[in-house]
């Protein structure tokens, strides 16, 4: 008799953010934006705080231009500063230490290295220098998810080994911060953070250590992959998002999960816990329609895009661990996990506790 | 699936769930919360109906939560109430009209239940009362649910004073929309459903959950759910046939 598969579990979440936040009225103020349309952005952005590293005004009180090599310079630096403190305190909320390590991932999309993020933290870390990495960098805000597959195939692959995920997005040195009327939605929008998560294969392993990663569906909507990217304009980048977007992913968004759930026999209903990613209001709204959630549903959702704003990749591992923190997931409890990004791409996981 | 408490009758388009615990005045037990929340899941899924309606057995609507569910030596249990709440909002998001056919009385969690539904026909004999205020206890989320119907003041006069309303009056404060003779609650209800028309099941989830919200929601945060919601309903294929027909006959409205 062939034994089921140990499901990967996700053992810990750990989340970091420079210690600075500014509310939407103090980057108003500071970038002296007199635009209102730009100024309404911000104001109906649902968004009271975000943590940002922003350069101090100068004498005259205006803010200092960042070029594209200060920019990459502040991202390296506050990567490594909150992406250490996030995998620090996620292996700490499980009691390991970093040359426990097997397997390591980063994402990010808000800063382009080479080499990549993970071969600083190794080295900061104390990581063994056997350890294996990969970087996942441009993928967006869904990459979140895709970080988590990726360790989650090598935790179910390799039974016992620990896999760390790092989802590090330092959103303020991604772009010029500047309050024009095309880059308003995005400066009202994005945060940084960093997140880590924890993820092993071990039959020792119960639903009181953590929920398994039971699958994952993905859906492309190929139509929509010029509304959203980057831009390269002037050496330094620019986010555009289409106007559109919120409701193409709305429309989209039942056939993952759909399919997911369908895969595990499983209905809507059967669902106690849905995690999805902050992307801002509208794109939460046309989720919630879409798929029948209640503003209960996504509490986590929305007080992650209040207190942090879209954190890109990390949003989901932060309102993961706001779920976790609440501990009202039961044995036998299902969890969906909704990521959404660039491509139009959008990632689903199913959780089980 | 074999109902103890509840029996469903299926006929076309339309689904019936008759409470049918005469015996009890069709009084709400934990059995049939459990057997309610189970058939409105089957009737999501098959989704074979369109419309749901609901009434009692032996010319009782529903007489309210049963007290003999309630173990006399036991401490009493919260639990109960979530979820027999947690099934009146199922029934409040199922993508289906819904209707409730009021015959004799219709009180505290029975009131609740036609609540829930997009329409309330009743007999002239029926009757409507929240009597929980007077009983020392709650009427449920009633007090959510009411105030919406007849408005703040009308909803706490007639709960804490628990008093008994007459179809008539139910009619004039907007708790019932058609009243009808003792024999002719079937015609009534026939009537009802004809009222709605052709029924797309988006759209009526999706307005009765605008309306709920509407009472919660200030005015910029609706207005994205709204465009959300409105967003769907235009994907469907009932909206480009309408647009399709519109162009063929050249006229900007529907044909009605």
């Amino acid at each position: 008799m062939t034994r089921a598969p140990v499901p990967p579990r996700i053992l810990a979440v750990g989340t970091s953010h420079p210690p600075r936040a500014y509310t939407q009225d103090d980057l108003v103020r500071l970038f002296r934006c007199e635009d209102p349309k730009v100024r309404q952005f911000f104001e109906s952005s649902h968004i009271q705080r975000r943590h940002l590293v922003l350069p101090e005004p100068d004498a005259d009180g205006v803010m200092p231009d960042e070029d594209g090599g200060a920019l990459l310079a502040k991202h390296l630096r506050v990567s490594l500063e909150i992406g250490r403190e996030a995998v620090e305190r996620c292996l700490e909320a499980n009691r390991r230490t970093a040359v426990e390590v097997d397997f390591f991932a980063t994402t990010t999309s808000t800063g382009f290295l080479c080499p990549g993020l993970t071969a600083y933290l190794i080295e900061a870390l104390g990581m063994r220098s056997s350890v294996h990495r990969a970087d996942i960098v441009g993928m967006g805000c869904n990459a979140g998810m895709n970080g988590l597959l990726t360790v989650a195939s090598f935790a179910a692959a390799n039974p016992g080994r620990a896999a760390l995920l790092l989802a590090c997005e330092v959103c303020s040195a991604a772009y010029v911060f500047e309050l024009t009327a095309r880059a308003g939605v995005v400066n009202s929008l994005f945060g940084d953070g960093a997140a880590a998560v924890l993820v092993v294969a071990d039959e020792r392993l119960t639903a009181a250590d953590g929920p398994a990663v039971l699958g994952f569906e993905s859906h492309i909507v190929h139509a929509a992959r010029d509304e959203m990217r980057f831009d390269f304009e002037n050496g330094r980048f620019s986010f555009y998002l289409g106007w559109e977007i919120p409701y193409l992913i709305g429309e989209h968004i039942r056939t993952p999960v759909l399919r997911l759930l369908d895969r595990f026999g499983l209905k809507r209903r059967d669902i106690s816990h849905w995690v999805v990613h902050s992307g801002g209001k509208k794109v939460v709204d046309a989720i919630k329609y879409n798929l029948g959630l209640t503003e209960h549903d996504v509490r986590h959702t929305r007080s992650v895009l209040r207190d942090f704003g879209n954190i890109s990749s990390a949003s989901i591992l932060f309102s993961l661990e706001k779920l976790t923190r609440e501990r009202i997931a039961g044995e036998g409890d299902y969890g969906v996990v909704i990521a959404m990004g660039p491509g139009v791409s959008i990632e689903t996981g199913l959780l089980r506790w | 699936m074999s109902e103890t408490t509840l029996r469903l009758d299926r006929v076309g388009p339309v689904a019936t769930v008759t409470l049918d615990r005469p015996d009890r005045g069709n009084a709400i037990s934990m059995t049939m919360v459990r057997e309610l929340e189970q058939l409105c899941a089957r009737l999501e899924d098959e989704a074979a109906e369109t419309v749901l309606v609901i009434r009692g057995a032996g010319g009782t609507f529903c007489s309210g939560i049963d007290l003999l569910d309630f173990p006399p030596e036991a401490k009493p249990d919260i639990r109960g109430f979530s979820r027999w709440e947690k099934a009146c909002r199922t029934i409040e998001r199922l993508p289906m009209v819904t209707i409730a056919a009021i015959d004799g009385e219709c009180a505290g969690g029975g009131l609740q239940l036609a609540l829930t539904c997009d329409a309330r026909v009743a007999t002239e004999g029926a009757s409507f009362q929240l009597h929980e205020v007077r009983d020392g206890f709650l009427p449920g989320m009633g007090t959510f649910r009411l105030a919406k119907f007849i408005g703040l003041g009308r909803a706490r006069f007639m709960a804490m004073t628990g008093r008994r309303v007459t179809a008539g009056e139910a009619f004039e404060l907007g708790i019932v929309d058609r009243v009808c003779p003792a024999a002719g609650l079937d015609a009534a209800v026939g009537a009802t459903i004809a009222a709605f028309g052709e029924i797309h099941r988006d759209a009526v989830e999706l307005t009765r959950r605008l309306f709920d919200e509407s009472f919660e929601i200030p005015y910029e945060d609706f207005l994205g759910c709204f465009l959300a919601a409105q967003h769907r309903a235009i994907q469907s294929e009932a909206f480009k046939a309408l647009v399709r027909e519109a162009h063929e006959r050249g006229v900007p409205r529907p044909r009605r």
